[in-house]
């Protein structure tokens, strides 16, 4: 909401306070400061100038050299683009050092080659609102070289962003009030108080049926018979002005200047357009409505309608008025609505249709009832001073909603309003524990001092101990003991408060520990030349942009199902519609966004969350933290030491694996086919299965423009950390040399490593350490080894725990190892 | 004979000086002392010398076997000293290094550990909850009311289930004191959604953390003394902090914070960058209600929720949000 500054010094004493001052005022007292707005100049160096002669400049159509007079004994010469003036006007001049809105600085300059001494000024260029296009022709007496800042007013516009628990600020009188309350200063004259003492209500009759009592309690007609429309008077139309508004005839500025002025909406008909009375009910389904903006709505029966005798609807209630009933040029009879309206079926129709107005605004975020009759009397007030006319007595119809807490009601401080008819506000009565303000504020607020800040905000203690305290009727947001509690702080003061720290013991939690093993997991592979990316969680479920992520690519560890996938109901866009599955897809966009950029070496991870449905949709959400590695490109960066780096390849994606868990034992098992990839396997650690390692479909690579050969592992973060940190002992040295056997075994090229570990685990060799692949030999040519063969060499380490192995205990032992390998893997020989 | 050994000695002195490698060393080593080297046949002419002359031609000989070991040790002491600096004349130190693949943490991960262990410092420990939120744990637990802005499809994902992308971690908050009785020193960072559209300085998907100290008797004080101690560990001990009054619905009073940017070559500005508050006492009452327990009610806790993009954005002076999703390498390369 826009706050000018000219207008708010209307209600209260701002003198002595700057801009900064304001702000921060305002900021402490909660209120946003979203933007300052400055209007008009303060210098002197802008003056009332004449332009004496005015030549066009050779090769521009618009440009003009200008001689001006400023009062300076001798003429200026400026070069100006405006169009709108001829020799003899008088216009504001920017004298060079002249600083304007927005905090530009005048210099002299040349333009297409011309000096140019100064600047010939618009309205809107001086921080006022441009009336026409081009320079502000000022009137022919102002004398030649008189500072501007004589002729016009200065304002400061504060652009505020109001919570929206404070409806009671958002307008000038509520945020004086607020500001007097919280700073002391003086609050002025309240400018409903007087028209509203002076009201006359009487009971509506038929004039006012209120159909929907539910969503309109109260509605009140003012008649006003002789009015004279026309333009408002300058002072009314700046004050709209200033504050972004257009002003359009004197009685629709008067209740929009009544709404910014004391925060409550006003709608005014046109009395000869209304037939019979007025009817407040709901809309029927389907009904028409069009708006004095000429937009057609289609309406439901929890939209609000104002009707005459003749069932059309006038006036969308509390939101905007209609087409055909408002008030014209020729209205000489009018009819000013004041009503409550019930929050939330006002912002139901709002957000329905779509459509906002300063009114709904208000009316969806709370407006008081006590305001009704207010709003009413005042703009009934400035109607007959700007309009002439009489006035009838207010119609009442209905009475204000009692919105205090029934158990209260009997009790309640009872306001009134009115003289024949009476408007009853109740106030909302709120206990106050002085003990709770102690312990939130370990007793650093006085006492005396707390009921001071209540008291200046409006609200009066109804005990002797001021445990009970009456709430004035403008805040709606006080309820409950924890509401006057906030008001004594925040008027206070945090930073009257002193800062304390107690501390409790509390025990490490199972995720304290999974955050402390995601981070040294993330430090380990940082340190073996992975770099960590974070990856945005909602995916395409489809794209043919290599660099957005989507669901096609996923290779989680548990293949995906029909339904297996979680789409937001709304998306903001098709690239972020789908919670990911599998951290591939993003790493995948990762590897193709970087190799754009020309990179070599492609080796990312990421820890984080995917999402799947167990039941296709129908069973539950599953949320798990994983790990995924995406290796493509070059080993390392090219270097004169190493000109060719070799390509990555599986086997270096698997011993990044290994170092994660270098004790447990890692393999891989080939599994079913995806689409997504050319080789798939489940990893195992320790033979549990904890991840699948894929490489990448060749089509899917040569689409996303990545290399060939990509790789991926996708691990179950919670299962690694389970078997990385189960606890475990040292083992002593071993006291006995061990003996060294290398066998090359001569096999089908189809034999798996795999195939060979299961004969030699089969072969149960007690003295059996480990067994090492040292060797893999193929010869393409055929010459020195079949194609269809190749020759694995392993070195096979025995050793006793207990003594000395003899060289025949060891070639016993060698024996019985290759007789099982010879036994149990298809067509091998020895070399 | 003692002209014989003079000579001797003389030619293998001359020998050894002209000798340029290690394996012609050992040759003349050989030649001269070895079995069949020259002075050893010499020495073979001692049977022949008068008795009485042998202890002088004796000592003649073994002068002449010390001088010429040690012409030979020297020359080849020599010769080491010379095939060592070869070895190592050609190197260039100034050399660039060998290339490595680099690796490193994204900054948002550093951030969140850096925050994570000062409030750990604190007392704090860490808990977690579902980012697939109910509207329970999300809005109502949380005091925000059904016509609360926040709660439509067009701030909120929402799923066909009725389920929502949680829009803040203070569902966790719901969670934690559901499930454990007071007290609670929690935190809790992780990942939260709003439907906003993607520009510098917003995601439709970003990361916080959540605190809450819930006890008998927690004050304003300790909400401000914990959370000026965590700001000023995590951005320097002179970072200025301010309380702004503000409103949440779970929390009152309800504050935000800034601090003090002051970026070289910009005049220094206050930057938002937590919400925090009292819990409000509905909370309490909302998990007492649904626990049927009355365990909270009559507590006093705080909360707080901070950015971690934000965070790092301050940190690094990082312009542009997008670039935090974004993991161009060129990027992440800054940071260690």
């Amino acid at each position: 909401m826009n706050i000018s500054l000219n207008w708010l010094a209307n209600y209260i004493d701002l003198d002595g306070l700057d801009t900064k001052q304001m702000a921060d005022m305002l900021t402490f007292a909660g209120i946003e400061v979203e933007g300052i707005q400055q209007r008009g100049v303060t210098t002197d160096l802008v003056v009332v100038a004449q332009v004496m002669e005015k030549t066009p400049v050779e090769g521009s159509d618009h440009l003009n050299i200008c001689q001006v007079d400023a009062g300076e004994g001798k003429l200026r010469q400026i070069v100006c683009g405006a169009s709108n003036y001829v020799v003899g006007d008088k216009v504001p001049c920017a004298l060079p050092g002249a600083e304007l809105p927005g905090g530009w600085t005048i210099r002299e300059g040349k333009m297409l080659g011309h000096a140019s001494c100064g600047m010939l000024c618009s309205a809107s260029e001086l921080g006022l609102p441009d009336k026409v296009h081009g320079l502000w022709i000022l009137p022919q007496d102002y004398p030649i070289g008189t500072p501007i800042r004589n002729y016009i007013d200065t304002d400061t516009i504060f652009e505020l962003e109001i919570t929206p628990n404070r409806p009671d600020l958002l307008s000038h009188w509520g945020m004086a009030r607020e500001l007097a309350g919280i700073t002391g200063r003086a609050l002025k004259a309240d400018p409903a108080a007087a028209p509203t003492a002076a009201a006359q209500t009487r009971a509506a009759g038929d004039f006012i049926t209120l159909s929907a009592p539910d969503v309109c309690p109260l509605y009140t007609a003012t008649r006003i018979s002789g009015v004279k429309i026309g333009p408002s008077p300058e002072w009314l139309a700046e004050r709209l002005i200033s504050i972004g508004l257009r002003p359009i005839n004197n009685v629709v500025d008067i209740t929009n200047y009544c709404l910014f002025e004391l925060g409550h909406p006003l709608h005014a008909f046109d009395a000869a357009k209304l037939t019979g009375g007025l009817n407040i009910r709901r809309a029927a389904e389907g009904e028409q409505f069009t708006s004095l903006m000429e937009e057609t709505y289609t309406l439901c029966t929890d939209d609000l309608v104002i009707s005459d005798a003749s069932g059309a609807a006038l006036a969308l209630g509390g939101v905007m008025g209609g087409l055909d009933s408002g008030v014209t040029e020729a209205t000489t009879d009018i009819v000013l609505e004041s009503a409550w309206f019930t929050r939330s079926n006002i912002r139901f129709t709002s957000r329905r249709l779509a459509l906002g107005s300063d009114s709904s605004y208000r009316f969806e975020r709370g407006t008081s009832p006590w305001n009704v009759l207010r709003a009413a009397a005042r703009a009934t007030q400035l109607i007959l001073e700007c309009a002439g006319g009489t006035a009838e007595p207010v119609l009442v119809g209905g009475q204000a909603p009692c919105l205090v807490p029934e158990e209260n009601a009997p009790t309640a401080t009872v306001l009134t309003q009115g003289t024949q008819a009476l408007i009853h506000y109740a106030l909302d009565q709120v206990s106050l524990d002085w003990k709770e303000l102690d312990v939130m504020t370990n007793a650093s607020v006085p006492h005396m001092e707390a009921a001071r800040i209540l008291r200046n905000l409006g609200l009066k203690e109804t005990t002797p101990t001021a445990t009970t305290w009456d709430c004035p009727p403008w805040r709606l947001d006080l309820k409950r003991s924890c509401d006057l509690l906030e008001e004594i702080v925040r008027v206070y003061g945090i930073d009257n408060i002193p800062a304390t720290n107690t501390s409790i013991f509390v025990e490490e939690s199972a995720h304290d520990r999974a955050h402390d093993y995601r981070m040294a997991l993330s430090r380990k592979l940082a340190g073996a030349g992975f770099r960590e990316v974070q990856t945005f969680k909602l995916i395409a479920e489809q794209s043919i942009d290599p660099t957005i992520a989507s669901v096609q690519h996923a290779l989680p560890i548990k293949p995906l199902m029909q339904g297996d996938i979680i789409r937001v109901a709304l998306p903001i866009s098709e690239d972020h519609s789908t919670l990911r599955p599998s951290l591939a897809p993003g790493l995948i966009a990762v590897a193709a966004r970087n190799i754009n950029q020309g990179m070599e070496v492609l080796r990312f991870f990421e820890c984080g969350r995917v999402f799947r449905n167990t039941g296709g949709g129908k069973g539950r959400d599953i949320e798990n933290e994983v790990l995924g590695i995406f290796m493509a490109g070059k080993l390392a960066p090219a270097s004169w030491d190493n000109t060719k780096p070799a390509q990555a390849g599986y086997q270096h994606l698997h011993a990044a694996l290994d170092i994660l868990v270098p004790k447990a034992n890692l393999t891989l098992t080939p599994a079913r086919d995806r689409d997504n990839a050319a080789l798939g396997a489940d990893i195992q650690l320790n033979g549990q299965p904890c991840g699948y390692f894929a490489r990448l479909s060749l089509e899917s690579c040569r689409n996303l423009g990545l290399p060939a050969e990509c790789y991926y592992a996708e691990l179950d973060l919670r299962k690694l950390q389970q078997i990385a940190t189960a606890p475990y002992k040292a083992a002593d040295l071993p006291q006995f040399p061990g003996s060294g056997r290398d066998a090359s075994l001569d096999v089908p090229a189809a034999t798996r490593h795999a195939d060979i570990m299961k004969a030699v685990e089969a072969a149960k060799q007690k003295l059996l350490v480990s067994c090492r692949l040292k060797d893999v030999f193929t010869d393409p040519t055929g010459e020195k080894l079949p194609t269809d063969r190749k020759a694995m060499t392993y070195t096979f380490l025995y050793r006793d725990a207990k003594k000395t192995l003899t060289a025949a205990e060891v070639d016993a032992a060698h024996k019985a190892m290759l007789d099982t390998l010879a036994a149990k893997v298809k067509s091998l020989s020895f070399r | 004979m003692k002209e014989q050994i003079a000579n001797v000695q003389a030619d293998a002195l001359a020998q050894i000086a002209g000798i340029a490698d290690m394996k012609a060393l050992e040759d003349a080593r050989v030649s001269i002392l070895g079995k069949k080297g020259s002075l050893t046949q010499v020495q073979q002419g001692m049977r022949n010398v008068p008795k009485e002359d042998k202890p002088a031609v004796g000592a003649l000989l073994n002068q002449a076997r010390a001088i010429i070991t040690a012409a030979l040790d020297d020359r080849k002491a020599e010769l080491q000293r010379a095939l060592d600096a070869a070895a190592v004349a050609g190197v260039d130190l100034t050399m660039p290094g060998a290339t490595l693949p680099e690796g490193g943490l994204h900054p948002i991960s550093i951030v969140r550990d850096e925050a994570v262990r000062i409030l750990r410092r604190m007392g704090f420990t860490l808990s977690d909850g579902p980012e697939i939120e109910d509207e329970w744990h999300c809005f109502d637990a949380l005091n925000t009311p059904d016509d609360h802005p926040a709660r439509n499809e067009k701030d909120t994902f929402y799923f066909d289930s009725g389920k929502l992308l949680r829009t803040q971690t203070s569902t966790v908050q719901a969670r934690v004191m559901e499930k454990q009785a007071p007290p609670v020193r929690i935190i809790c960072p992780g990942s939260a959604f709003r439907r906003d559209a993607i520009d510098a300085t917003h995601l439709s998907a970003f990361n916080q953390i959540e605190g809450l100290y819930v006890d008998k008797n927690v004050s304003v004080g300790d909400l401000k003394g914990t959370l000026e101690y965590f700001l000023k560990a995590l951005f320097g001990s002179e970072t200025a902090v301010r309380f702004r009054p503000h409103f949440f619905p779970f929390t009152e009073p309800s504050f935000e914070i800034d601090v003090l940017l002051q970026a070289a070559g910009q005049a220094p500005r206050w930057i938002e960058i937590a919400g925090c508050g009292m819990v409000n006492p509905a909370v309490f009452e909302n998990i007492d209600k649904a626990t049927g327990k009355q365990l909270y009610t009559g507590c006093t806790g705080f909360a707080f929720g901070i950015g971690l993009e934000r965070l790092a954005m301050i940190r690094w002076g990082i312009r542009d949000i997008r670039l935090l999703i974004e993991n161009d390498a060129r990027f992440l390369a800054q940071f260690q």
